[in-house]
């Protein structure tokens, strides 16, 4: 097991023929993800790397049985990939452009909903269960098949903390790529349930920064649904105050408000462990895997 | 992006928003020719991107010309907490019954935008939710069925208005919010929103912030107004796509990273290590290397800095093409500071051995051993 995408995961990547759409398809492919098509409007007959490019995203999926897609297209074009893959019925979306207009997430966020459909992203590296599949950019050599199921706000700070447990041996179920923007497809709350209910994940890692609610939120939420150790880890706690730090989603107000502070109080008080740094969340996992 | 007044009313007028957007004048002069379209009384506001600026002498009246002008001489070029103002903007000024807060705001917590009203207008909204928070009201809007006429009906209950006045607030809201999502707002705001003495709404002052990532689509927004305080730095960086963020002015320590993330955590690791970061400048993800050198050469440009860490876990980064940059920004500009660099992931061996040879060039396995090759240098530093 494992969560959201395994070997028998079917993939498209929207947008396969742009520059990192072909680049990482073929890391995708040396990875055994099973990309099964590529959809890039006015290209449809092509192949890259063996794989059959359409023109739309519902003549890939009706030709190939794909099952989920990733999209590799500019942030202003990101919402039209996901309203397409949403009505030809893909159930799992994930995204990864950074500078996504707001607004046209919150069009997405809600329009997912309704049609029962997971979007991950944007701001993403994608996700990875690592040994089956992956569907994303992340540097897939440091990932180890194991039992800690990740979720990240920040692609980076996951690599670092994937990177030191694979060197301490520790290896992960699913790594969940949330992203770094104000409006995620998918929260913290989202993912939770999906790793609590997976066998094969013994222990959750969240990695979260400042700014926005969602930790808090996740803090609710574990402390009255999640069995399972969940460890913390929230960046940014000496950044400038009112400062946007690249991420569009970490700022913390000059009140105070989306503070690393708050954060680690509200998950402390639902009985999650907090790591200061990176190395703290693998010491803090030695113990507990 | 946060928009000066003028261009919030300027905004609110186009959406039929009942404002008072009056002449905007950059100097005397401009004034002298606009001197006929002015309205008595009048109110000369200060175009400063900071708040409090009434009580910082940004905010004067005046009943005829020569006084209007004596203020505006006395305006122009005045500091407001740090703002200075270069555009000053003329109005009539309303006589006013009565004083509402108003806005639509984007809430991360339901991913929804959310109306938010009080009967008790005039003072910030921050100071309101702390002394009388039972006085704001609030609506979730559903985004895909919009602003609906409950809204207004709601607020304007609360506030005590006439069913001709709560028609008129329930225009003013739709095209509010018709504003809001045309122009990706994250916040559109009155305050005050005022019954004027005939009894109509009127907005007296307005803050609208534009989501960054949809500037693209507002290229008149593009340009910093004049008289914003923009950091050379993070102007030269914003020309490159790149975030350059000044962060402890003490410090001597500049970090660059592929991501948001990563730099907050190089922050804090340094800063636990007993260092200061002094600026940060964020690659984003997928720099070539003629912009990483670059970079490089824009976080250099300021003398204070004396170690550059650069860490860098590629995923869709390629760290060949950061060593590159690297070799570029030595070979191209001539680095006097020593580089501590990090690599790991995508295209990591490519990238090691392109910085082998270079002068002033640390490589260091890791995050931790990068911090504490930091630290070591900078104790050397102290010894000499």
């Amino acid at each position: 097991m494992s969560i959201l995408i395994d070997e028998n995961t079917r993939l498209i990547i929207q947008g396969i023929t742009g520059r990192e759409g072909t680049f990482h398809c073929e890391q995708m492919l040396a990875y055994g993800t099973n990309v099964v098509a590529g959809v890039t409007p006015g290209k449809g007959g092509q192949e890259v790397f063996g794989v059959p490019v359409f023109n739309t995203v519902r003549e890939a999926v009706e030709a190939t049985g794909a099952n989920a897609t990733v999209i590799f297209v500019p942030a202003m074009y990101t919402a039209a990939g996901v309203y397409e893959a949403l009505d030809a019925g893909l159930k799992l979306i994930l995204t990864i452009a950074e500078h996504v207009p707001v607004h046209d997430m919150m069009g997405v966020y809600h329009a997912a909903r309704m049609k029962g459909a997971r979007v991950i992203g944007p701001n993403s590296f994608g996700v990875i269960s690592p040994g089956k599949s992956k569907a994303g950019f992340m540097a897939h050599r440091i990932f180890m098949p194991g039992s800690v199921g990740i979720m990240s706000r920040s692609a980076t700070n996951c690599y670092e903390t994937v990177f030191m447990m694979t060197n301490a041996g520790i290896g992960q179920s699913t790594c969940v790529g949330i992203g770094g923007d104000s409006i995620p497809g998918s929260t913290f709350v989202d993912v939770l349930p999906l790793f609590e209910k997976d066998p094969e994940t013994k222990v959750i890692v969240l990695i979260g920064e400042i700014g926005g609610c969602e930790e808090e939120l996740a803090a609710a939420y574990i402390k009255d649904n999640i069995t399972k150790p969940v460890v913390a880890l929230i960046a940014g706690k000496n950044a400038p105050k009112g400062k946007s730090m690249g991420h569009a989603g970490a700022i913390v107000a000059a009140d105070g408000t989306g503070s690393a502070e708050k954060k680690e109080e509200a998950l402390r008080a639902a009985g999650v462990h907090i790591a200061e740094t990176t190395t703290d969340v693998v010491e803090i996992l030695k113990r507990l895997v | 992006m946060d928009l000066m007044e003028y261009r919030a009313q300027g905004l609110f007028a186009k959406y039929n928003v009942p404002c008072c957007l009056g002449i905007v004048v950059n100097d005397i002069d401009e004034l002298e020719r606009q001197k006929d379209a002015l309205k008595y009384p009048a109110v000369i506001k200060a175009q400063v991107k900071t708040g409090g600026r009434g009580k910082a002498g940004g905010v004067k009246f005046a009943d005829r010309y020569e006084d209007v002008k004596t203020v505006a001489e006395a305006m122009f070029g005045m500091n407001i907490k740090g703002h200075t103002v270069k555009k000053l903007m003329i109005s009539e000024k309303k006589s006013v019954d009565r004083e509402f807060y108003l806005s639509v705001m984007l809430d991360r917590n339901t991913k929804c935008p959310v109306f938010m009203f009080s009967p008790d207008g005039g003072m910030e909204i921050e100071t309101l939710a702390k002394e009388h928070p039972d006085r704001i009201y609030k609506t979730v809007v559903t985004p895909s069925f919009g602003a609906k006429d409950y809204i207004a009906n709601y607020f304007g209950t609360k506030a005590g208005l006439d069913s001709a006045q709560i028609k008129e607030l329930n225009v003013l809201i739709k095209n509010l919010y018709k504003l809001f999502c045309e122009y990706h707002c994250l916040l559109c705001e009155i305050n005050p929103l005022a019954i004027d003495a005939s009894g109509h709404l009127i907005a007296l002052d307005g803050k609208i912030s534009i989501d960054d990532s949809a500037l693209p689509k507002f290229p008149e927004f593009a340009a910093p107004e004049d008289g914003e305080v923009v950091h050379p730095l993070v102007k030269e960086a914003a020309g490159y796509n790149f975030l350059y963020i000044p962060c402890d002015s003490e410090g001597d320590v500049s970090v660059i990273s592929n991501g948001s993330g990563m730099i907050m955590s190089c922050i804090d690791h340094i800063a636990k290590h007993g260092s200061k970061v002094r600026s940060s400048l964020d690659l984003g993800g997928g720099a070539t290397a003629n912009r990483i050198q670059e970079a490089i050469r824009i976080v250099l440009s300021d003398p204070e800095i004396k170690i550059l860490f650069i860490n860098i876990f590629g995923g869709i980064t390629r760290c060949s093409e950061v060593a590159l940059g690297i070799k570029g920004a030595i070979e191209t500009y001539g680095v006097k500071v020593p580089i501590i660099v990090r690599f790991e992931g995508t295209n990591k061996e490519m990238a090691l051995e392109t910085i082998k040879t270079l002068p002033n060039v640390i490589n260091v396995d890791g995050l931790i051993s990068g911090v504490e090759a930091l630290c070591k240098i900078k104790k050397g530093d102290v010894v000499k």
